[in-house]
């Protein structure tokens, strides 16, 4: 048995600090770019004139005097609720259907033109529609919000119930694996990067679609502190507005990482890599 | 010996549904007769494509047979309709496939407890199993990594247990030690005839390597090249307990190889 010992366990030590130089160097750049960003935003600024792109520094102070008085607060915190339920909302059917369609290929066949209209279809033209529908209230966001990321989640949740692989499938019958035991350990496992992968695309569409639906009609939320401050001429309002609108796909954007990394430990790294360059 | 074979397979056929139809050349299995004793450890040797996997595949009922019965304690199943399919017969045939087929999501302990957790019976007595099983066969240290992160050999022997683990009275293997080196393979094989020796259970192995099916085997069976038919059968006359290593040494080896390397073509 001594002979079996000496396999490869874990990768050596000294890749971990090899990574960690590689994380440092690709943060120093990213804070290259960004000041890079403000030295063109504030050239422009200076070029064109405040009145059209507010400048930096103002834009800036002004953020940071919504924080403190809470507007910007008041405001970013509506856009999230309608970008976060909407994305709850649409991603759970969109994750459930393609297993509940997965015994019954003639239904998902009916469907199908159907999928690949909603999918295809400019979902923002609903906006209006909706408003109509659902008020000016947070009510007519969270739809559009949530059947944009509905049809997105849905293709790539289907996708990941149809690259089952069915060897495993038998052996897990042979094992005495019953239907409820086959979705549970095999099927459901095997979409889940599948989902994320549509769960990625579908999160950025969430927060733009109820940003746009507010700048349509609403009384509050980033989207109208957008519309407002474009109305009063206040470009440096428009610039707050939009930063928030960024932090907020940040912070979704590592909460979706974060979920990724707890539920996909089990993926080889460069699978992973490559997931999320895509 | 019981006169009763515990399996029987019966005049079994099995064509593939070929893309362009032409149908005579696509018999994998053409009537294939032979029967397994319970208690026995069969060997079955052939050549690469001659059908040993379609052939077990059909015995586990994960694939319809074209024709023919396969006999499972006298009962016969109805395996020529993929619909009435039965895989592993309740759990009494258990199978350890060519390919490890380990679950990527599940790390070694998990995916060697599968069986156990579907079938209900995880407590004490089976875990202390599972985990001797795992150190038995060099993988103690390795129950949390993922499949991806051992080596092709480890998934081997970590599939290899995954159906000791629940101790199915039938066992078929394909191939199992196929991928493993000279030292590593020569102490599973030791293993696996004690675990054989202890438990009595009916094997049946399937293998490319003639030295492998004589040292195992109660019996060897050799299958000729596509349409798989018996192409000649050899009892193994070697007493037990036998010593792997050394089995080479033993007179009736030598005779043995030579008669089945003539047939294995
Ligand atoms: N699903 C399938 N569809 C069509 N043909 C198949 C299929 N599975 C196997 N075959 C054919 O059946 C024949 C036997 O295949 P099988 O896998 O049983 O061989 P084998 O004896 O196990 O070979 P090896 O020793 O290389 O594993 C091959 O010619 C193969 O092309
Ligand atoms: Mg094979």
């Amino acid at each position: 048995m001594a002979s079996l010992e000496h396999s490869p366990a874990s990768p050596p030590a000294a890749s971990d600090s090899g990574r960690l130089l590689d994380r440092l160097r690709s943060r120093s750049d990213q804070v290259i770019v960004l000041v890079l960003l403000f030295a063109i935003w504030q050239a422009l600024s200076l070029w064109l004139g405040e009145y059209w792109v507010g400048s930096p520094w103002l834009v800036v102070t002004r953020f940071y005097a919504g924080l403190v008085d809470g507007s910007v607060l008041y405001h970013a915190y509506y856009t999230f609720a309608e970008a976060v339920i909407g994305f709850v909302l649409g991603a759970i059917p969109a994750v459930l259907l393609p297993f509940a369609l997965r015994r019954l290929p003639i239904v998902t066949a009916v469907l199908d033109p159907f999928m690949v209209g909603g999918y295809g279809a400019p979902k923002l033209a609903l906006a209006p529609l909706f408003i109509l529908w659902f008020g000016i209230g947070i009510e007519s966001k969270i739809a559009l919000v949530a059947i944009t990321v509905f049809f997105i989640v849905y293709f790539s949740a289907l996708a990941g119930v149809r690259a089952l692989d069915t060897r495993l499938v038998q052996m897990a019958q042979v094992a005495g694996a019953n239907e409820r035991d086959v979705a549970r350990h095999i099927i459901f496992p095997g979409a889940v990067p599948y989902v994320f992968t549509g769960l990625r695309i579908a999160m950025p569409y969430s927060i733009g679609g109820a940003v746009v639906a507010e700048i349509i009609s609403a009384n509050r939320g980033l989207g109208y502190l957008v519309q407002l401050s474009a109305m009063n001429f206040d470009t440096t309002g428009v610039f707050v507005a939009l930063i928030a609108v960024t932090l907020i796909v940040f912070i979704c954007n590592g909460a979706v990482d974060f979920a990724e990394r707890r539920l996909l430990r089990w993926r080889p790294a460069s699978d992973a890599k490559l997931q999320a360059s895509v | 010996m019981s006169a009763q074979p515990l399996l029987e397979v019966r005049d079994l056929s099995k064509r593939f549904a070929s893309r362009e139809s032409r149908d005579a050349s696509l018999w994998v299995i053409k009537d294939l007769s032979f029967s397994v004793r319970d208690g026995e450890f069969l060997t079955i040797i052939g050549p690469s494509g001659s059908g040993k996997t379609t052939l077990l595949n059909m015995i586990a009922q994960i694939d319809a047979a074209s024709g023919g019965e396969v006999r499972f304690k006298s009962e016969s199943a109805p395996i020529n309709d993929p619909k009435s399919l039965n895989p592993g017969l309740s759990c009494r045939i258990g199978y350890v496939t060519q390919e490890d087929n380990l679950l990527p999501w599940r790390t070694t302990l998990q995916n060697v407890l599968f069986p156990l957790t579907v079938q209900g019976r995880l407590n004490d007595e089976t875990r202390a199993r599972a985990a001797e099983l795992i150190r038995h066969v060099g993988l103690a240290g390795f129950e949390n990594h993922y499949p991806h992160e051992l080596s092709g050999g480890m998934r081997k022997r970590a599939s290899l247990i995954r159906t000791l683990v629940y101790d199915p009275p039938v066992i078929l293997m394909d191939e199992p030690f196929g991928a493993l080196d000279a030292q590593t393979r020569a102490v599973l094989q030791e293993d696996l005839l004690r675990l054989w020796e202890m438990g009595r259970k009916t094997i049946v192995f399937v293998t490319h390597d003639i030295g492998e099916a004589i040292a195992l085997g109660d019996r060897t069976l050799v299958l000729s090249r596509a349409p798989a038919k018996v192409a000649g059968e050899h009892q193994i006359t070697i007493p037990r307990p036998r010593d792997i290593r050394g089995i080479m040494s033993h007179p009736d080896f030598g005779p043995l190889y030579q008669r089945i390397r003539a047939q294995v073509q």
